[in-house]
C-alpha cells in the first residue's frame, strides 16, 4: 500500500540503528546509490538525512531534488521505500542537535568515531511511502 | 575493466543496493540479492527480488543508467559501480548458487555482528526474480572517510 504521509509505525524503524540506502540522480541523469547511517523522522511529511560528507548525494539533490530512500526493519520483516524531495538544510537547531547526538552514538557503536560527523541535517519532503513486507525464509535455507 | 582486487572484494561483500532513474530523473532504489562479475571483468549481473523491481526495467529501457553500491561489514569497505544496462531476464536455476551464497554470507555476518536472529537477516535477501546485467563504466571508492568519492576506474588523473 502506498501513502503520502509517514505512518506512526515507521518511527521505530528510523530509530533502530540499521543503515538505510539512498538513491539520487544528477541533473545529467546518472543515478547514485549510497548507504547512510540514519534517517530522522521530522513530521508526517518530512524526514531528515544526515549530511556527513560533501558527497555525490549532497551534490545531486541540490541540482535534482528527487531521491529514493530504503529503510530496513529487521524486527518487522519489512522494508519501506520513500520517494522524497530535498527541501533545505539545517546546521543548527533541535533537529540538527538530535541527529548529531544519534550519529555520535552510531559511530561509537560501529567503530567509526571521528569519521562520522554531522555537517547538516538535510530536510526532505515525503512524496510517497510504500511498505514492502518480506517473507520469512524457511530455516533450512538460511 | 574491473580491477581484480575489486572482483575479490565482490566475493566477500555482504550488501548490495542498486539505483536507477526514470524519464523524469526520479531515482529508484532496489535491493540486490546476489551478484557476479563476468569472466572478462567488464559486466556485473545483479539478482533483484520481485519486491524491489518497481520502475526497474522501465527505467533501464528508457535510459540504461544503473548504479550498484556494494559493502562489506565490519570493515565498511564500499565501492560503487556505475554503467549502462546490457540486458535483463527472469532469474533461473543458474542464479541460485550466487543468491544462496550472498544470502548466507549476509545472514551469518549481520547476525553475528548485530545480534539479530539469522532468520530475520536472511529475509532481507529475498529470492530474486530478475537478473540485470550492466557494463561497468566507472568504479568509485565509497568507504566512509577521506577517500570516499575517489574514482578508481577510470583512474583519476
Amino acid at each position: 500500500m502506498e501513502t503520502t504521509q509517514l505512518p506512526d509505525e515507521i518511527k521505530p524503524v528510523m530509530e533502530n540503528g540499521v543503515p538505510a540506502e539512498v538513491s539520487s540522480c544528477s541533473a545529467d541523469g546518472i543515478p547514485n546509490t549510497t548507504i547512510i547511517s540514519q534517517v530522522y523522522y521530522v513530521d508526517r511529511e518530512h524526514v531528515a538525512l544526515s549530511f556527513q560528507f560533501f558527497n555525490k548525494t549532497v551534490r545531486n539533490v541540490r541540482e535534482n531534488p528527487n531521491a529514493s530512500v530504503l529503510l530496513n526493519d529487521p524486527y518487522g520483516y519489512a522494508c519501506w521505500i520513500l520517494q522524497v524531495r530535498y527541501d533545505h538544510s539545517e546546521t543548527e537547531g533541535p533537529i540538527f542537535d538530535q541527529m548529531d547526538m544519534q550519529i555520535e552514538a552510531i559511530a561509537s557503536a560501529t567503530g567509526m568515531t571521528g569519521i562520522f560527523k554531522l555537517k547538516a541535517a538535510d530536510i526532505y519532503r515525503v512524496d510517497s511511502v510504500r511498505k514492502v513486507t518480506l517473507k520469512r525464509p524457511s530455516t533450512d535455507r538460511s | 575493466m574491473i580491477p581484480e582486487v575489486i572482483v575479490l572484494f565482490l566475493d566477500r561483500a555482504i550488501v548490495a543496493i542498486a539505483g536507477t532513474r526514470d524519464e523524469r530523473l526520479v531515482p529508484h532504489v532496489h535491493r540486490v540479492s546476489g551478484w557476479r562479475c563476468s569472466p572478462d571483468r567488464k559486466t556485473i549481473t545483479c539478482l533483484i527480488p520481485e519486491e524491489f523491481t518497481a520502475h526497474l526495467v522501465s527505467s533501464l529501457e528508457d535510459n540504461g543508467q544503473f548504479s550498484l553500491t556494494v559493502c562489506e561489514v565490519p570493515s565498511h569497505e564500499t565501492y560503487q559501480f556505475k554503467g549502462e544496462y546490457v540486458s535483463s531476464r527472469p532469474s533461473n536455476e543458474g542464479d541460485v548458487a550466487d543468491f544462496e551464497i550472498c544470502r548466507r554470507r549476509f545472514a551469518e555476518r549481520v547476525a553475528s555482528l548485530f545480534g539479530f536472529p539469522k532468520e530475520a537477516c536472511a529475509a532481507f535477501v529475498p529470492e530474486p526474480s530478475i537478473a540485470v546485467t550492466f557494463e561497468v563504466r566507472e568504479v568509485f571508492v565509497q568507504t566512509p572517510g577521506p577517500a570516499a568519492g575517489r574514482r578508481l576506474v577510470p583512474r583519476e588523473e
